[in-house]
């Protein structure tokens, strides 16, 4: 009996998940199966997923005709340099609140805790794009990359104090006993156990950076050959007339949402591995 | 007295405090810098009717009386933005968590479920506002046009011209974009578990929702309570999906505090730029967020002290 109630039990799991893969993955194929229908097919046969015919026209047009290939090759210069500092970031930072004796510590940590509730996103996006202006940085992406940086993800901070904090404390104090200084264990034992952390902290910024409206959108405003990617999705459907320029915003979504599906699954075998090896066994 | 190893050890401890000041003194600086100079800069603007350029007169309170006083719009879009938070979170935590409890059991091709679940996640909020408004868009729009393929309707339904109609489109997108990041939080934690600890407590007999609740829950509270803190305040921070779906159409009324205050600093939707009127509204937001957080933390102490 106990059997049985077991495999109905195993059933139903496996019903609701492909009930959730179904609801994930519509809307994206949907999309996808959207941008290859001519404009005159998205505009009349919305009851139609698998277009009538396949036309690859829309993405031709992107690619060339509106500035897609820029757009691209920003995005990931953008993507780049904010992950890359990102995982410096939030595994220094990290380690320091998590390890550091100082006096005053968890007053800083507080500090900058307290600003995921005044630093307001879009509300500071005027008094950011001033600042950098006083850089001269405010036109190009490198003002959007250094305010990602050096701004510190306080998501991603959270996510690596917690993450170190669960680092066995036995570990470090080995190797203060053999010697190693405070920097030295940062970069001899505990960078490399933070594979799981650097995984996700990796994903969440180079989503976040791939993904980012507001900043970039203020720091390219006028300039479309500085836009990345989701910007000059955008700029196009503000620009113009937005009911015909759907196949060009489907292609390009369609642009954009490959290389972020590729980097995704790269980066989640990092995911797979190790998010529960801990270094120190019972 | 002190020994001569007891010096030298508290010599190397302040020779580590100095370097990990070292490390995170650019974070510091860049984080003032980027944290807290925008704030200092809102409030000496919120004080003036600055516009941006030319000259920038010391008003006072003028803005404040003229946000409490004068515009019931601004105090919709908080509204907005408590409801639109409110309704989506009860949806989209369970859920998550439900999904994270589903894909932690040892079973076959959960892997493959959990790299699936999370994809929405991997999308642009801009991106999903814009497939979400195709989808429903009224004519021609795919649920119209399946709707009325199953016969449930007759006439394609217009499901951006009320209220609540456009908020439930924003509740929806919202929930789908979330989820996956959610539930992988969620899982993370889980499966920082130890198994040793679920084995113990299957072979106590506590299984199913008594085993989640006496067994796991105490272990996750903690995290559970960072992870919700950010849900909620990344939920009343929502923007861009507002943008790129509806825009605060119809007649803005579907505004969020977030857009409602970047349309004044930068002068969209045919407002006036006004510079120092939203930065008086970013104060009083940031004022809200503030008690929110609050409120939150105390609300759920007993969380932090389960472990």
């Amino acid at each position: 009996m106990a059997h049985i109630k077991k495999k109905w039990g195993v059933i139903l799991i496996y019903l609701a998940l492909c009930l959730f893969f179904v609801i994930s993955f519509f809307p994206v194929f949907y999309t996808f199966m959207s941008s290859f229908k001519s404009n005159m097919d998205i505009l009349t046969t919305g009851d139609l997923i698998i277009p009538r015919e396949f036309v690859f026209d829309n993405y031709i047009k992107a690619w060339r005709l509106a500035d897609f290939q820029t757009y691209t090759i920003n995005s990931i210069f953008l993507a780049f340099f904010c992950v890359l500092g990102a995982i410096f970031a939030s595994t220094i930072c990290g380690y320091v609140f998590s390890r550091a004796t100082f006096k005053g510590k968890e007053f800083i940590f507080y500090f900058m805790i307290s600003s995921m509730f005044v630093s307001l996103g879009t509300l500071t996006l005027y008094p950011l794009l001033m600042i950098m202006k006083a850089f001269h940085l405010n036109k190009s992406l490198w003002g959007v990359i250094i305010i990602r940086v050096f701004g510190m993800n306080i998501t991603n901070l959270f996510i690596a104090r917690g993450f170190i904090s669960s680092i066995p404390r036995e570990i470090d104090e080995a190797a203060k006993i053999d010697g190693c200084s405070f920097d030295a264990i940062y970069y001899r034992i505990i960078f490399p156990l933070c594979k799981p952390l650097i995984a996700t902290v990796g994903i969440l910024s180079f989503r976040s950076a791939w993904n980012d409206y507001m900043l970039p959108m203020v720091f390219t405003m006028t300039d479309t050959g500085r836009m990345p990617l989701v910007v000059g999705i955008m700029h196009l459907k503000s620009s113009g007339d937005a009911a015909s320029s759907w196949n060009l915003m489907l292609a390009g979504t369609a642009i954009s949402l490959i290389p972020m599906i590729i980097i995704y699954i790269m980066f989640n075998r990092y995911f797979i591995s190790g998010m529960t090896t801990g270094a120190v066994k019972g | 007295m002190m020994t001569q190893e007891d010096k030298a050890g508290h010599k190397r401890m302040s020779n580590d405090n100095v370097r990990a000041i070292m490390m995170i003194a650019p974070f510091l600086i860049g984080f003032i810098l980027f944290s807290y100079v925008p704030i200092i800069y809102i409030l000496r603007y919120a004080f003036t009717d600055y516009s941006g350029f030319g000259e920038c007169r010391f008003t006072g309170l003028e803005n404040f009386v003229r946000i409490f006083k004068r515009d019931p719009d601004f105090w919709q879009s908080i509204v907005n933005a408590f409801l639109l938070a409110a309704g989506k979170l009860a949806v989209e935590i369970p859920l998550a968590l439900g999904l994270a409890l589903l894909l932690n059991r040892k079973l076959r091709g959960m892997n493959f479920f959990r790299v699936t679940l999370f994809m929405p996640s991997v999308i642009s909020a801009v991106i999903i506002g814009l497939i979400f408004s195709l989808m429903f868009a009224s004519h021609n729009g795919m649920v119209n046009a399946m709707l009325q393929h199953l016969g449930i309707i007759s006439k394609p339904i217009n499901w951006f011209n009320t209220k609540w109609k456009a908020m439930f489109i924003l509740g929806i997108a919202s929930v789908w974009q979330n989820y996956g990041i959610n539930m992988i939080f969620f899982l993370m934690t889980l499966q920082s578990i130890p198994q040793e600890l679920y084995d113990c407590a299957s072979l106590d007999g506590a299984k199913g929702i008594k085993g989640f609740f006496y067994v796991i829950f105490p272990v996750i509270a903690p995290i559970f309570q960072s992870i919700l803190l950010v849900a909620i305040v990344g939920s009343l921070k929502i923007c861009d999906l507002v943008i790129s779906c509806t825009n605060g159409q119809p007649g803005g009324t579907t505004e969020v505090v977030m857009t409602y205050i970047y349309k004044s600093f930068f002068g969209k939707s045919g407002r006036n730029i006004e510079v120092g009127y939203a930065s008086a509204m970013s104060l009083i937001t940031a004022v809200i967020l503030c008690l929110v957080t609050v409120v939150y933390l105390n609300a759920t102490k007993k969380l932090k002290e389960l472990e």
